[in-house]
């Protein structure tokens, strides 16, 4: 697909990604360490996925391979990022790579914190992000902002004219995904982008999130550790935990019937507002660190209720189950016992 | 028994978008909390949930109304007097990576204040290593792999609990939580909250519970009390199972229908509440303070103030001049 120069102000299409068997290292004193095991995960054109996983399950590792942004110690060190339009991020260098970011894939960082400068205010930011893009009508690019923010359901001119310390969590949040949006890019990746705000500041973010993604035509991908987040936004959900992904599929597919004995876990230890108390309960043991995510094996054996040897020695493939992606050996073998019984599950779920 | 009434606490604000006035953190909260109960505050940021709990943990003054600690009121108290009271109400942080010292180890951390106990109660020098193990081993962790272990060296989780073993080494009567699960992995969460409600029935803390996600306010207890505060008021108040199935002030129910729905797992309240506009202060505070925001105000919603009570038969206690149920919570969906 062509590049459409972003200084025509036409419509850009959504672009589609597709992320194959990519790996990501950290150098530490113990060797190199995977923070992203051989993850195959496909971004449909215009859809919103969400990357789910508890800390350490390197999301955010994920996230930033998007960019091909990983910062030493960590590296890329096998896989391809292939983004519409741009090709494979993962061999960019330099002065593409800088171009690429902001005008291709925007990238929200976590809401509320520390992602504006304190010392400049949002506008002045803006010019900046504009002069090293090389954008010729600075003018155009305010009014841009100006448009975005007031969208947002912000006074435009008057975050402009702020500092971040003077913009409340939901404001700054929105500030952020102006600057990820207003040079026309058409992937956005937002990293925890309701992290540490409140449920309505939440839900008025999350509602953003959609309108935006449908107006402009976007591919969203969100990185979060909240179930309800993803539930709330996103089409698709993949679940990653120990630097592998371990299911994917439709949103509300995997969230009413979760296969993997970790989703399954996931979704009953969500503290609920309604139902029996006594039916939610934490997962024993602990999520693993990149020093403990064991070489081999399962990344999951250690908490699981399903374990069996080969959980040890073997790595479970991705096997389709229907529109659903899963990795692991009980299911599997589950399948086998009731081959017929999960066939046709399979075929309901593509029904739907 | 911890109890307050009237308090109130008003910070001076400089500049800026969000206002160059005073902000009237607190406007007037009472509260109780028996020992072993447990009481949650919810709201949203900036309602002065937070002030609250540090105003119970003796770490801020308020400017008017009384706290009483076991019938002793803290007001008659010379500060140095106070101490030995506050020293009872413990904080737990939202943060357990910044609450803990990076440089010293789980045996360190707990050992500094069991030597000062130790001391103050006349005990030998070996109740110290016993004690921290025993309150290691109450919180849930394993004793032998954690005292010699740094705080990096654990989880999100183990920390959070070491900080409450901490807080645990000075027998206090209270622990103020303050959004003390938010920051653990959602897999651990159900954990330290089942920790809390425990270490209220086994030793009879109570548990101050600060919170923006009213769905963990019924985990450490569903015999607890919610307090819903909106700008610095209680404005529902009530058991918390009560509030959560029944609400019937329009923020109660606000905050309610902006929790993620969990589709495919639950179904969306039929009357979902949406506010108008963001928590701002304001000069025209004549009358309910949510006025400006709720779709429900009428004439006199901006004319008169609406004071904690309750009306009808409605179990629980509001300040709301049209209290209404309505089905603002997400139900489990039937399984197809």
């Amino acid at each position: 697909m062509p590049v459409t120069p972003s200084a025509t102000p036409g419509r850009k299409s959504a672009p589609g990604v597709r992320i194959g068997g990519l790996t990501v290292v950290y150098r530490t004193p113990a060797g190199e360490l995977p923070a992203v095991s051989g993850v195959d995960l496909e971004l449909p054109p215009g859809t919103i996925t969400g990357v789910v996983g508890e800390s350490g399950s390197g999301k955010s590792t994920l996230a930033l391979s998007l960019l091909n942004a990983v910062q030493p110690p960590g590296r890329i060190s096998a896989g391809s990022v292939e983004i519409d339009g741009l090709g494979d991020v993962v061999a960019l260098r330099g002065e593409e790579l800088r171009r690429a970011r902001g005008r291709h894939v925007g990238y929200v960082f976590q809401a509320a914190q520390n992602s504006l400068n304190p010392l400049k205010t949002v506008g002045k930011q803006l010019l900046d992000l504009g002069r090293s893009h090389g954008v010729e009508d600075l003018r155009a690019l305010v009014r841009e902002a100006r448009d975005l923010l007031g969208r947002m359901g912000l006074d435009g001119a008057r975050v402009l004219d702020s500092y971040q310390h003077e913009l409340s969590g939901g404001m700054r949040q929105r500030a952020g995904i102006m600057f990820a949006l207003v040079l026309n890019a058409h992937l956005v990746v937002l990293d925890e982008p309701t992290t540490a705000l409140d449920m309505i500041t939440q839900a008025t973010i999350l509602r953003i999130i959609r309108e935006v993604h449908e107006e402009r035509g976007l591919t969203t991908l969100v990185i979060t550790h909240d179930l309800g987040v993803v539930a709330e936004v996103a089409d698709r959900l993949a679940v990653m935990y120990g630097g592998r992904l371990v299911e994917q599929g439709p949103t509300r597919q995997v969230l009413s019937d979760p296969r993997h004995p970790y989703t399954r876990g996931l979704i009953q230890a969500i503290p609920r507002l309604v139902g029996d108390i006594g039916e939610a309960r934490a997962l024993p043991g602990r999520p693993p660190t990149l020093a403990t995510v064991p070489a081999r094996g399962c990344v999951f054996r250690e908490r699981c209720p399903l374990r069996m040897d080969v959980c040890e020695s073997e790595h479970p493939p991705a096997v389709a189950h229907g529109t659903r992606l899963v990795s692991c050996h009980a299911v599997e073998a589950g399948a086998q016992e009731h081959g017929g019984e999960a066939v046709a599950a399979g075929a309901r779920e593509e029904q739907a | 028994m911890i109890t307050g009434q009237g308090i109130t606490k008003t910070f001076r604000q400089r500049g800026g978008v969000l206002g160059g006035r005073d902000v009237r953190a607190l406007r007037g909260v009472d509260f109780s909390i028996a020992r072993g109960g447990a009481v949650s505050f919810i709201g949203e940021s900036g309602c002065g949930k937070t002030t609250l709990g540090r105003i119970l943990a003796g770490l801020e003054s308020h400017d008017s109304g009384e706290i009483t600690i076991d019938g002793v009121s803290m007001t008659s108290l010379r500060p140095r007097a106070r101490r030995p009271y506050f020293r009872r109400i413990q904080l737990i942080h939202q943060d357990p990576y910044s609450a803990l010292n990076p440089t010293r180890t789980v045996h360190q951390t707990l050992a500094a204040p069991l030597a000062l106990r130790a001391r103050q109660t006349g005990r030998a020098k070996g109740w110290i290593d016993e004690r921290a193990e025993e309150l290691l081993g109450l919180v849930g962790l394993d004793p032998g792999h954690v005292l010699p272990r740094y705080p990096h060296q654990l989880s999100g989780g183990m920390r959070q609990r070491v900080v409450i073993a901490r807080a645990l080494t000075v027998d206090p009567e209270a622990l103020v939580a303050d959004e003390a699960v938010s920051m653990i992995d959602v897999s651990l969460r159900l954990g330290i909250l089942g920790l809390l409600r425990d270490l209220r029935e086994r030793l009879g803390v109570s548990v101050l519970f600060i919170t923006h996600d009213v769905a963990t306010a019924r985990y450490i207890g569903d015999d607890g009390e919610l307090y819903v505060i909106y700008r610095g008021q209680v404005v529902e108040r009530g058991p918390v199972e009560t509030i959560i199935s029944a609400p019937v002030h329009p923020y109660t129910q606000a905050l309610l229908s902006a929790i993620p729905v969990l589709h495919g797992l639950e179904v969306p309240g039929g009357q979902p509440v949406t506010p108008a506009g963001a928590l701002e202060e304001d000069e025209h505070d004549a009358g309910c303070l949510f006025a400006r925001r709720c779709p429900f105000a009428t004439g006199r919603c901006s004319a008169e103030v609406p004071v904690l009570g309750r009306t009808g038969d409605i179990p629980q206690e509001h300040a709301c001049f049209h209290p209404e149920r309505r089905s603002v919570v997400a139900m489990p969906a039937g399984r197809a």
